[in-house]
């Protein structure tokens, strides 16, 4: 069996692409974008598409227009499996099979390539919640120094102060620091 | 927690988004109770499966698309849609390369002279093209149910050309729609705003003709919703319809033009050039005035008779029946009568009384009374009824 991977991020298609090595599909290609010579050629079986990719309506199309092209497409929708092809919305992925080919084939490359998708999106999502702890670090280091530097204090008292108005304001230190060095910046006249 | 009605909304990046985004940037939603999340979507049918599945409460529509769900045409799921809004009227264009309006000028200058342009310049070079054994000519539309690959059809069948046959017809998406016209994968196409006036201004594309020339009043898109959603929840429909209704009314006024390109042209709505955007906007689309909003049976009935034209409804449909499930305009007329004490409803329904123009350019009438005999009236099609 040939699986079509196409995804405008290369990095969750590799992802995907890696996963489905591991079951049955014979052979596995991956694009970031839909090439009709190139699909041709190809033959796909299947094709994975994900839903942020523009080129899903081209995809679409092909199933109304299959007199002009000779690979027929249809959208994977099984009755048998109530809830898969809403699971499958849900985490932005799309599939089509070439018409013939039992749905039941494609259960497999369709957990596969969700599993894959729920783990690229909290893998992103970890990473921009490091840089925003890391930048939320950065922010209170500078105005512990403000502290220090303003109000005469040592290093441990500039940071007992700004968590004393981070819990009496019920908000995060970080939110607390950036306010603190916004206003001194507009005190300087930075925002004049 | 807001105590606001937590609802998610889909958009394309196209003009006609206008009156969602400027709704959820003005706080119109919140004012009605509601805290909107916008989802950017790059393509049609993730709209169409985000609303059938739930994951989207509502959405800017292409307005055949909510008929197509609805009647599950193209071997789809039938998904009931309704649509009780018209987001915009006019926006799209048919525009060609402009190589290809060269060889359009150099076959047929008087043709290529004319207001609107006809595409009889384009069937006598699609003639000569046979003769001399010259491949088939692209062009694009960004959906099979869209008010573009119907006006696309119409206007080359027009002139003689069976757009299933005598040219090659492609979908792709409206953002890549430019660089295909640069790279010659496509030769022409029809899409909406601001893809044209793109085209134009980086003086790789000529429009031939505008929604506005092809049928004054184009029909476009729908805000469209799922049936049995909009039926669980008709307070939240209407709050949605106000606050869109007066989303519309503030980005007709050309007061607010300025503030409503900059809000289109950002990247996290259209991504376009503010003068690339500001293009449509004049003169051409409409987004309240003349009771633009009202979603009109006339233009679902025009949809279904073009729908059957082209063989994508088979057995006789009850095209009335359809038209009056999906198109609300009695959901509208509530809505909008209801913003009284903030709007004057009168200026809803100002002209409404005035009939849209039922002729398209070739000077054809319209005859929403009987869809099947105007469906069947045309030399070229695929009726299968």
């Amino acid at each position: 069996m040939r699986v079509l991977v196409i995804d405008p991020d290369p990095a969750r298609a590799a992802l995907v692409a890696e996963g489905l090595e591991g079951i049955k599909p014979l052979e596995v290609r991956q694009a970031t974008i839909f090439d009709e010579r190139e699909v041709a050629e190809f033959a796909p079986d299947v094709v994975v598409i994900a839903s942020d990719s523009p080129d899903r309506d081209t995809l679409e199309s092909l199933r109304e227009a299959s007199h002009n092209n000779p690979r027929p497409v249809v959208m994977f929708v099984d009755r048998s499996e109530p809830g898969l092809a809403e699971q499958a919305v849900r985490a932005g992925v799309a599939a089509y099979i070439v018409d013939g080919l039992a749905p039941s084939r494609v259960r497999p490359i369709l957990d596969v390539a969700m599993s894959r998708f729920a783990l690229t999106q909290q893998l992103r999502g970890d990473l921009a919640k490091a840089k925003a702890d890391l930048e939320s670090r950065k922010t209170v280091e500078r105005a512990k120094g403000l502290l220090m530097k303003e109000r005469g204090l040592d290093e441990d008292g500039a940071y007992r102060l700004l968590r004393k108005l981070a819990m009496d304001k019920g908000r995060p230190i970080g939110a607390i620091a950036a306010d603190l060095l916004a206003f001194a910046g507009i005190l300087r006249g930075d925002a004049s | 927690m807001s105590g606001l009605v937590e609802l998610r909304l889909g958009f394309i990046p196209l003009t006609d988004c206008a009156p969602i985004v400027a709704a959820k940037a003005l706080g119109f939603f919140e004012e009605e109770g509601l805290d909107v999340t916008l989802s950017r979507e790059v393509s049609w049918a993730t709209i169409r499966d985000k609303v059938t599945v739930g994951a989207l409460d509502g959405a800017h529509m292409l307005a055949p698309m909510a008929l197509a769900s609805t009647l599950g045409a193209g071997g789809g799921e039938a998904v009931p849609m309704i649509a009780p809004l018209a987001l915009n009227l006019n926006g799209s264009a048919v525009t060609v390369s402009v190589a290809l309006a060269k060889m359009l000028r150099e076959i047929d200058p008087e043709g290529m002279a004319q207001n609107p342009i006809t595409a009889r310049p384009l069937a006598r070079l699609i003639e000569r093209r046979r003769e001399s054994g010259e491949a088939q000519l692209t062009f694009a539309v960004v959906f099979t149910y869209s008010m573009h690959a119907y006006a696309l059809r119409y206007w080359m069948a027009e002139a003689g050309i069976d757009p299933d046959r005598d040219v090659r017809l492609v979908v792709t998406p409206p953002p890549r729609m430019v660089e295909q016209l640069q790279s010659g994968g496509v030769d022409g196409f029809c899409v909406g705003a601001p893809w044209n006036a793109v085209a134009v201004l980086e003086g790789l594309g000529e429009v031939l003709i505008r929604a506005s020339e092809f049928w004054p009043g184009s029909p476009d898109k729908v805000f469209g919703l799922k049936a049995d959603w909009a039926q669980a929840y008709p307070d939240e429909v209407r709050a949605l319809l106000r606050a869109l209704i007066r989303a519309s009314i503030w980005a007709d006024d050309p007061v607010n033009r300025p503030e409503l390109i900059d809000l289109l042209a950002r990247p996290e709505h259209v991504g376009a050039s503010a003068e690339a955007i500001g293009r449509a906007l004049e003169n051409e689309i409409t987004f309240h005035a003349g009771a633009a909003g009202r979603p009109r049976r006339e233009h679902a009935l025009w949809f279904l008779s073009q729908m059957a034209r082209w063989g994508q409804v088979g057995s006789k449909p009850d095209f009335d029946a359809i038209a009056d499930a999906v198109y609300r305009p009695d959901l509208f007329r509530a809505a909008a009568a209801s913003l009284g004490p903030v709007l004057d409803a009168t200026l809803v329904f100002e002209d409404v009384s005035m009939t849209p123009s039922a002729a398209l350019f070739d000077g054809v009438t319209f005859d929403p009374t009987d869809v099947a005999a105007y469906a069947s009236r045309f030399s070229i099609g695929r009726l299968t009824l």
